[in-house]
């Protein structure tokens, strides 16, 4: 094994961690603070994936406007979710089965209109790599890295600085004395849930420009998300950001030097030591 | 989230009725799906049939564990997954029903040692464990795929089934029969047992479990280890039925999803919960399995599971339940009235002499993150006294009594009980050992009748009597305390001050040598207080002795034989009431202390 | 400036409080003292408007505001500072401060507000950028008293403020209490320490076993028996 693989190796275990953070975001951010396990959250990528395909594909629209509606459509689409939890008072556990139920229904929703045979996007945008030294970089794949990395942090100082986001950690401390000073936590929540919506939507954006689709793929990507959600703490962008690289590139370096197969043990082991030896992180 | 499903969901005279309506129905069933082969079905039929069966036992299984106790699992794909590969590599090597039943006590063994780990977790929330168990059917599909075990290109089984009645369909139809009712079988038995009660009451409040009496830790490591018993001879069945195993197809996230869903349709706190949701949602999934069809039955699937957790928490069997306890909430309500009190078994004033110590307290401390929560705290109980035990707000009454009870373990001290130390033994010991608490603002398990709450004190406290003989007791206590006519009701359906009572009964059953009440006074009316305190003193002529911690200070003088007064964590008097209430230091604690120009 | 009169309280169908009027009038530092248990705790939650009247009217300024949200007592002016303090424990001390001014006709002042706090308690400024939940006790009741005045209120409820902490700092709270007070804010102080209570009030009630056992100046409550009775349990020590 010489330095140069393993540089390209670890570079690519970067941008696979930039993607896990972008994808976990969403989920990470509503499980802290709305208290739901969202599994529709990889049926909302999806199925932006697919629309992107749809758009870019068939509509020849230009990918780059499609996040512009795609994001407040998602948005609206999962604050409406939001606004059935709430109303039916749904807790965590039921959280997961509700919306286990929706992903059931958008996984053959896709099927039925795109079929499950796989499909590739084909544009012009983003297309071919740079080479930097000796690696070679793909324009998609840095161009994805660069907005998961802008997008965590970007979410970590709106947590951080904002009257907003101070209200939404009072809140998830203590709702009840949080009120008192103000704060509205049913238009927080749809806030909150409204956004792991449009991050859905931007993760399917790569998605589409990364992945050959098919609907069942969905279920994949459930178990390394989790993980790198797990470690980087509930909702903590920065977190998110740090466990997703870290998983990334483990698992890439699992694969070049181990076997390829053996890459998704990594993630696991991580998250069960982390979680055996220090549950109170969560 | 089942709301209004009690236990048994019937009065306890009819429960012996019940088993044996129940035996017949499962012999019913054996005879009749069990002379099925004999008229030579065609082979869709019994392969159908089989499939239902295969997802009864899975599902059924899963909710041993899952349903009963509340800790969802999503790794049951794991247990599934190694039955199928036990038969799929050990078949050739024995006999099948050798392979078949290793495969099942593989799979137990490691969820003991699983559920050894994750147990072990300080306050493990319930979706840690759900993401836990998830990644362990990962790391053993890794494990699976890269070494020999399959190594990639799936493994087929060359052994082949004997034939019954002229085909192999046969056979596999009989054995997953056999699995599902066996499954169905020890869902019931252990729903009824001192073992499901205790897992339903860890479902509603663990910490309250454990100081009942109910060894939580054992518990669930026992269901966990008979959910993967049946889980394990499931898939070794299923590997034999299917022939051909592939990593992909074995631990994808399927199995522990439609598990989950069949168990949530069907109702999560009911053995035959799981079995009505998994015919449903099988019968849905292998009736329609060409093309759009498959895909119409798949939305449905989806579309019934959101719309069942947001009208129907319960399930199929919560719904049920509701309404059958309504009927027998009317017929009871007549035979209860008017019956006679009788001494349980066993109870009855002790015979002990009034000055020997029953409880002894050594320099007990206790610091919560450098904070000092108690220091150096040293008292007797003597044999049928009462102790009032009382001190400003936060001075750490409610951490001692945490400590005595074994809910904390102090940093330094020893609580002795007639000479044994059970301050390190954990709480379901002390409980056993004859130390019951009331809870300040109650505690009951919500999803249990007011009876079943008594009766599971009475079944695992230091009585330790069978479920029969509880039966019995609750009665007892609960008349004790005035609430048999409403034995039947829901703790959320009595109001305050009967569930202070409730909380009495249920520490009073486990028939404890010392029971220690916190502030059952709060919140009561002047009328209600005096009843309360009625009471205390019949508790204590049954030879009990109590710790009592009150605000209500009038309520302490005239019950108390001796006071102690904790303040900052410290004892700062111990005597007679009078005398202590008259020290200085105790009138500055409750006063402050008065500025030099006062 | 802030009036209850005949408020009744239950608990499903347990009466906690039984004909209680309180007033207090602008500029006035008004106690209330009584045992644990006595309701202190529950008059509190009514008055925070947690809890709904069974019988009674509460006005402020001569508003009614008997039937109005928790969350819009801050918007007419009254801050609650919650018994056991109550901070945000994970956020830091000026973050904290924030919520207290998260309102938007609060927000407005942030920066003058929080040079008005600091200058009452300068160790909160030179500890802003700490976790509130790593502070001692006495220290985290400063906050809480300085979250409550950056939404610049007009009257201050504050409940238990001795509650958990040592002698020393239980007289520091008192003293900013007087301070606070002596800049001209009217407080409904509800505690059970009586002797420390007695000292900064003007005026004091005693509440025992749900009602209103005594009513008068410090001076004079403080040689009455029935306090004794009811902290103690027995007549006068």
């Amino acid at each position: 094994m010489n330095a140069n693989l393993l540089a390209q190796s670890a570079l690519s275990g970067l941008f696979s961690g930039g993607l896990y953070a972008l994808l976990g975001l969403g989920l990470s951010l509503s499980w802290r603070f709305l208290r739901i396990i969202n599994l529709s959250h990889f049926a909302m990528i999806f199925l932006a994936a697919y629309l992107t395909y749809q758009c870019t594909a068939i509509w020849k629209i230009n990918p780059y406007l499609v996040p512009l509606f795609l994001i407040p459509l998602f948005f609206v689409v999962a604050a409406l979710q939001q606004l059935a939890i709430i109303r039916f008072g749904i807790d965590e556990f039921g959280s997961i089965v509700a919306t286990f139920g929706v992903t059931i229904v958008v996984e053959a929703l896709l099927q039925l209109i795109w079929s499950a045979d796989f499909l590739r996007l084909e544009t012009d945008h983003l297309k071919g790599s740079m080479v930097l030294g000796s690696l070679l970089v793909p324009w998609a794949d840095a161009f994805m890295f660069m907005c998961a990395v802008t997008t965590c942090v970007g979410a970590w100082g709106l947590l951080r600085f904002t009257y907003i986001g101070k209200a939404l950690r009072a809140n998830v401390e203590n709702p009840a004395i949080a009120s008192i000073f103000g704060v509205q936590s049913r238009r927080l929540s749809l806030l909150v849930a409204g956004s792991a919506g449009g991050l859905a939507a931007f993760g399917g954006v790569f998605i589409a420009l990364l992945f050959a689709l098919t609907p069942s793929q969905m279920y994949s990507w459930f178990g390394v998300i989790f993980a790198t959600v797990i470690m980087g703490g509930l909702g903590s962008p920065l977190g998110v950001l740090v466990a997703g690289l870290l998983v990334g590139v483990s698992e890439s370096f699992a694969m070049a030097l181990v076997a390829p197969s053996w890459a998704p043990i990594v993630p696991f082991t991580l998250m069960v030591s982390l979680l055996t030896l220090r549950p109170g992180r969560i | 989230m089942v709301k209004n499903l009690t236990l048994a969901g019937m009065p306890r005279m009819a429960r012996t009725r019940a088993s044996y309506i129940f035996g017949v129905g499962l012999f019913a069933a054996l005879a009749v799906f069990g002379s099925l082969p004999f008229f030579q079905p065609p082979a869709f039929v019994e392969s159908f049939l089989y499939l239902i069966f295969f997802w009864i036992a899975l599902a059924t299984s899963w909710t041993i564990l899952s349903g009963f106790s509340g800790y969802v699992s999503f790794g049951h794909g794991t247990f599934y997954g190694i039955g199928i590969y036990s038969v799929a590599r050990l078949s050739e090597h024995m006999p099948l029903t050798a392979a078949i039943l290793l495969a099942g006590i593989l799979s137990a063994v490691v969820a003991i040692v699983i559920g050894a780990i994750v147990f072990r977790i300080q306050h493990l929330r319930g979706e840690l464990f759900a993401l836990l168990t998830l990644a362990s059917t990962f790391i053993l599909s890794t494990i699976v795929l890269n070494t020999p075990i399959d190594g990639g290109p799936g493994v087929s089984l060359l052994v082949s089934v004997p034939s019954l009645f002229g085909s192999q369909m046969s056979t596999l139809y009989l054995m997953g029969m056999s699995v599902a009712l066996l499954s169905v079988a020890v869902a019931y038995s252990v729903q009824y047992s001192s073992l499901g009660r205790g897992l339903f009451a860890v479902a509603d409040d663990e910490s309250v479990a454990e100081a009942q009496g109910i060894p939580t830790f054992a518990y669930k490591l026992a269901a966990f280890a008979i959910s993967a018993f049946l889980a394990g001879v499931a898939g070794g069945i299923h590997a034999l039925f299917i022939s051909y195993v592939t990593v992909g197809e074995t631990f994808s996230i399927t199995v522990p999803l439609y598990v989950l869903l069949m168990s949530v349709l069907g109702g999560t706190r009911h053995w035959a919960g799981p079995c009505i949701g998994a015919t449903l949602i099988a019968s849905a999934t292998y009736l329609f399995v060409s093309g759009d069809y498959a895909l119409v039955t798949k939305i449905a699937i989806g579309a019934t599971l959101v719309v069942a957790t947001l009208v129907m928490p319960g399930g199929i069997m919560g719904v049920v339940s509701r309404f059958r306890r309504i009927n027998v909430d009317q017929t009871t309500a007549v035979a209860g009235e008017g019956k006679p009190i009788s001494q349980p078994p066993g109870v009855g004033p002790a015979g002990a002499s009034p000055e020997s110590v029953l409880l002894k307290c050594e320099g007990i401390s206790l610091a919560f993150s450098g904070l000092r929560a108690l220091s150096q705290v040293s008292f007797e109980v003597r044999e049928n006294e009462i102790l009032g035990l009382v001190g400003p707000n936060g001075s750490g009454k409610s951490t001692l009594i945490n400590v005595i009870s074994g809910f904390y373990r102090p940093d330094e001290g020893h609580v002795f009980l007639e000479g044994r130390d059970v301050a390190y033994i954990g709480g379901h010991r002390v409980a056993r050992a004859g130390i019951a608490r009331t809870y300040q603002i109650p505690r009951p398990f919500a999803r249990l009748s007011v009876r079943e709450n008594v009766e599971l004190a009475a079944m695992f406290g230091a009585a330790a009597s069978n479920p029969q003989r509880a039966a019995d007791e609750a009665d007892y206590w609960l008349a004790f305390v005035g609430l048999a006519d409403r034995a039947d009701a829901l703790p959320s359906e009595i109001n305050l001050h009967q569930r202070k009572f409730l909380e009495l009964a249920r520490a009073l059953a486990t028939q404890p040598r010392l029971i220690m009440l916190d502030e059952v006074l709060a919140g009561l009316t002047p009328p209600e207080v005096s009843k309360a305190i009625d009471m205390v003193r019949r508790i204590r002529d049954t030879g009990t002795s109590i710790i009592f911690v009150e605000h209500n200070m009038r309520a302490v003088m005239e019950l108390s034989d001796r006071l102690i007064v904790i303040n900052q964590g410290k004892k700062i008097a111990d005597g007679p009431p009078r005398q202590v209430m008259n020290q200085d230091d105790v009138v500055s604690a409750y006063l402050g202390v008065p500025h030099v120009a006062a | 400036m802030l009036r209850l009169e005949g408020v009744e309280i239950a608990y499903g169908d347990a009466p906690a409080l039984f004909d209680v009027s309180v007033h207090v009038d602008r500029g006035e530092l008004v106690a209330i003292v009584g045992p644990n248990g006595a309701g202190k705790t529950t008059l509190v939650n009514a008055i925070a408007r947690l809890l709904p009247f069974r019988k009674g009217s509460m006005h402020f300024q001569g508003t009614d505001v008997t039937k109005i949200s928790p969350q819009a007592m801050g918007a007419h002016g009254i801050a609650v500072i919650p018994e056991g303090r109550r901070l945000f424990t994970q956020m830091t001390v000026e973050e904290n401060l924030d919520m207290g001014c998260y309102r938007r006709n609060s927000r407005a002042f942030r920066d003058q507000s929080l040079a008005e706090v600091y200058a009452l308690f300068p160790i909160l400024r030179e500890r802003r950028h700490q976790i509130s939940g790593t502070m001692s006790g006495g220290q985290q009741q400063m906050v809480a008293i300085a979250r409550a005045l950056m939404s610049r209120p007009e009257v201050l409820l504050i409940d238990e403020p001795s509650l958990g902490l040592a002698p020393i700092m239980v007289s520091q709270v008192f003293e900013i209490i007087q301070k606070i007070h002596r800049g001209g804010m009217s407080i409904l102080l509800i505690e059970q320490n009586v002797n420390k209570s007695l000292d900064v009030a003007e005026r004091a009630y005693v509440l025992d076993c749900g009602r209103l056992i005594a009513e008068g100046a410090p001076s004079e409550l403080r040689s009455r028996p029935e306090i004794a009775g009811a902290y103690l349990g027995h007549a006068s020590p």
